[in-house]
């Protein structure tokens, strides 16, 4: 799959949507909601409870392997996993006042499942890092379909993904090793780059 | 610096509306020669350094560094097709902020838009009421204006002269340097004078492939001239000179004021001398005005969080709200005497409306710098400056006027290739490969001064405090759009003079008042009949009202106007001085 010859989404997305419902079974059954009494645990915390997150465990396992995709740890530096990138994501969900915003995740991390059941035959998470490469690879190759629930929820969550693994201590001081915010005796212009660390 | 109870009994000799570039620096220049000051601010005095937090990390920060959730910052989209006072579908943010508020340091000093609304055509109008305005956060390009544009109807016919030379000005400028400290380089050029500079910062290598690159079409770049003083102040213990500490790319502003902000670099000093009272909170609804006399005679406030109502009295009344709202403020003070506003018997007051177009841009790469090691290159107050180029010598069959470029280059604290398409181990290795090389610069260009693009009252419509709202007739024109695409063009090829690879080049126009540099609603000028102010910014009409914000402008130049706004001010306010010395207020 490649820019050159994409998978055509919207011809296959017509076979995954239909055949979804046998193959997948229970699992189609769409994941709960986040109910309005853990909209309400959540701004208004029991004492000593820790706040209510806005992913099941199983759905915050999966963004969490959604997130590595995006960014991998590699010899460099860490990844996705490692920045708590799915931690960060809960938290700006659970605090959003933009429904829309919540339910394209929850829509969308059940689209991603009914994809991978379609190219690969299996969940996202039980799938091979090739095979999870391949299902986000047909939505980044369709990345103009912003008509398409799970595009949109692909732009998302790569919007989200990179811009808490960039905004994080690894993103910026392992991967990126960024040099400033720092006091400068002096100005660093081109005839100094190279040993101003 | 000793803050009193404002005495709202005693007359003072004059009251200033408005703390922020202009407000401060008339409240220097007048306590200096010992007059007692008034300085009235719409907003409150925030603890600033808790806002700004300039060296904050971003996984330090509960949001990082984004606003949070409850509040919406207004899109390019949300300004063009949805209209204020911004209705249905923003329901959800319990906050609304102009574009400028998309970040949680300046949450606080930009207004809540739902308590400021404003009508008619789009406009991204960002206002800041707090202690020192907009100052607070300025992109602190500091630039001379010449003759260029204080005698471009000489050159090309259009508009009018301003009733000041650049050799009337060039003292004031000297002095505005010296007081506030401007780092930059000197370049000698006859259009974009010289100032008196500290030390400057330094281009790095994919910038000085620009300057080098563009010289042989005899362009110029040089390194950004910011109000930020780099070798501090002696005279002023409220700032530091800066450390390169960075940070200054985000929208915010400066914890340690190295960069000018009008409280610490005019308003506390002033406040030393014990001629300045200071009344934060004062929201100015009229300029009160002897009916039998015509002069004024001082200002009716309403306390902005108590609602109460307040008059106070002034020998002299200095309007600088900003060039909006103190057209504003003058159209609001209607009377039986001057019933089409204050100051305004020749119609001008609201017109000749004129800023900056922006929004037509380039980015690129510098390819010998990809794979590179990381380098420190946002440790300084900014980039460059391209400096104009058109219409200085040879005439463009497009349009009139000119227009320069701001730009920077190098790695930032967040990725500038963020937007890479792809994901995966090559999207993570691209970004880190590619973040020292890109360089990018957005143009901002002259809008021509024109009568027909104005402001005037809505006569429906009010604020929080029940004023009446402003009502936006403005529009760019042909000259505008046609310099646009010039500016797409230009920008495509110095940079393929410089041999970069170009990623993205726009003539996509933002919004009308995306620059923040609005200007010419109180215009200076000799003739009565066509302009409100006299060449040191005192009213035609009333000899003791002086109006000495961006709005007395002629034309916009196409240079940021903040240290022209303080120069003019300066040598107006000594005009004032002496005229009052003299009894002739």
């Amino acid at each position: 799959m490649s820019i050159e010859n994409p998978i055509d989404l919207r011809q296959d997305r017509r076979q995954w949507l239909k055949t979804s419902a046998t193959v997948l079974g229970a699992s189609l059954v769409p994941l709960p909601a986040v109910s309005a009494e853990t909209l309400e645990g959540e701004t208004a915390p029991a004492a000593g409870k820790a706040e209510a997150r806005f992913f099941t465990p199983a759905q915050h396992t999966l963004v969490e392997e959604l997130s590595e995709t995006i960014i991998p740890a590699d010899g460099h530096s860490g990844g996705a996993k490692a920045a708590k990138v799915a931690d960060y994501i809960d938290q700006t969900l659970r605090k959003t006042t933009d429904d829309t915003q919540k339910s394209l995740w929850h829509e969308g991390l059940r689209l991603i499942d009914v994809m991978s059941q379609h190219y690969n035959g299996k969940t996202f998470v039980q799938a091979s890092s090739e095979e999870r490469i391949a299902v986000l690879t047909v939505l980044s190759d369709n990345v103009k379909l912003t008509d398409l629930p799970e595009v949109r929820f692909f732009v998302e969550l790569k919007h989200l993904t990179v811009h808490a693994y960039y905004t994080s201590k690894i993103g910026i001081h392992d991967e990126l090793e960024y040099q400033g915010n720092r006091i400068l005796k002096e100005y660093v212009g081109c005839d100094d780059q190279g040993t101003s660390s | 610096m000793v803050e009193r109870d404002a005495d709202l009994t005693k007359t003072y000799d004059a009251v200033i509306i408005g703390s922020g570039a202009a407000g401060g620096m008339a409240s220097h220049v007048l306590t200096t020669h010992g007059m007692k000051v008034l300085l009235l601010e719409a907003g409150k005095k925030l603890p600033i350094e808790q806002e700004l937090r300039s060296m904050e990390w971003p996984y330090d920060n509960a949001n990082r560094g984004e606003l949070p959730p409850d509040r919406h910052s207004l899109s390019f989209n949300e300004y063009t097709i949805r209209r204020p006072p911004y209705g249905p579908g923003f329901e959800k943010s319990k906050h609304l902020h102009s574009y400028i508020g998309e970040s949680d340091y300046v949450k606080n000093i930009v207004v809540d838009e739902r308590e400021n609304p404003y009508t008619g055509t789009n406009y991204a109008w960002v206002r800041a009421r707090c202690l020192g305005g907009k100052t607070n956060i300025w992109g602190r390009l500091a630039l001379r204006l010449s003759d260029y544009d204080f005698k471009a109807k000489d050159r090309d016919g259009y508009g009018e002269n301003w009733p000041i030379s650049y050799s009337d000005i060039a003292p004031y400028y000297d002095k505005v340097d010296l007081y506030l400290g401007i780092t930059g380089v000197k370049e000698n050029l006859p259009y974009l004078p010289d100032s008196i500079f500290q030390r400057p910062t330094k281009l790095n290598c994919a910038e000085v492939t620009l300057q080098q690159g563009i010289k042989k079409m005899g362009r110029v770049l040089t390194q950004y001239r910011a109000g930020v003083t780099s070798d501090g102040l002696k005279h002023n213990k409220y700032r530091s000179r800066c450390y390169g500490r960075g940070a200054c790319g985000r929208k915010g502003g400066c914890d340690i004021h190295a960069a000018f902000d009008s409280p610490t670099g005019l308003i506390y000093p002033a406040m030393d001398t014990g001629n300045l009272t200071l009344r934060t909170n004062a929201t100015v609804r009229e300029i009160t005005v002897d009916q039998d006399t015509g002069k004024a005679t001082g200002v009716h406030f309403i306390d902005s969080q108590t609602m109460k109502d307040y008059n106070v009295r002034a020998k002299a009344v200095v309007v600088a709200a900003s060039t909006l709202e103190s057209a504003r403020l003058l159209l609001l003070s209607k009377s039986h005497r001057y019933p089409n506003g204050l100051a305004n018997s020749s119609g001008h007051v609201g017109h000749n409306f004129c800023e900056h177009i922006m929004g037509p841009g380039i980015a690129g790469r510098a390819k010998d710098l990809v794979g590179k090691p990381p380098t420190l290159d946002d440790g300084r107050p900014g980039g460059f400056y391209l400096t104009r180029f058109r219409n200085l010598t040879e005439k463009n069959p497009g349009f009139i006027r000119g227009y320069g470029f701001e730009g920077s280059s190098g790695s930032a604290m967040f990725p500038r290739g963020a937007d890479t398409h792809g994901f995966g181990a090559s999207f993570k290795e691209e970004v880190r490969r590619n973040q020292g090389a890109y360089i990018g610069m957005g143009a901002f260009g002259e809008v021509l001064s024109r009568y027909e693009n104005y402001v005037d009252l809505d006569p429906v419509v009010k604020d929080k405090w029940g004023v009446p709202a402003l009502r936006f007739h403005y529009k760019f024109g042909e000259n505008e759009h046609n310099m646009a695409k010039d500016m797409k063009e230009t920008a495509q090829e110095m940079f393929e003079a410089a041999g970069f690879e170009i990623m993205h080049v726009s003539d996509r126009v933002l919004t009308e008042g995306w620059s923040i540099h609005e200007l010419g609603t109180v215009r200076m000028g000799n003739d009565a009949k066509t302009s409100v102010l006299n060449q040191f910014e005192q009213s035609h009409d009333v000899r003791n009202l002086f109006v000495v914000d961006g709005s007395a402008f002629v034309n916009a130049s196409c240079q940021n106007p903040t240290w022209t706004i303080m120069s003019l001010c300066w040598r107006s306010c000594d005009y004032l001085v002496d005229e009052m010395k003299k009894g002739n207020l």
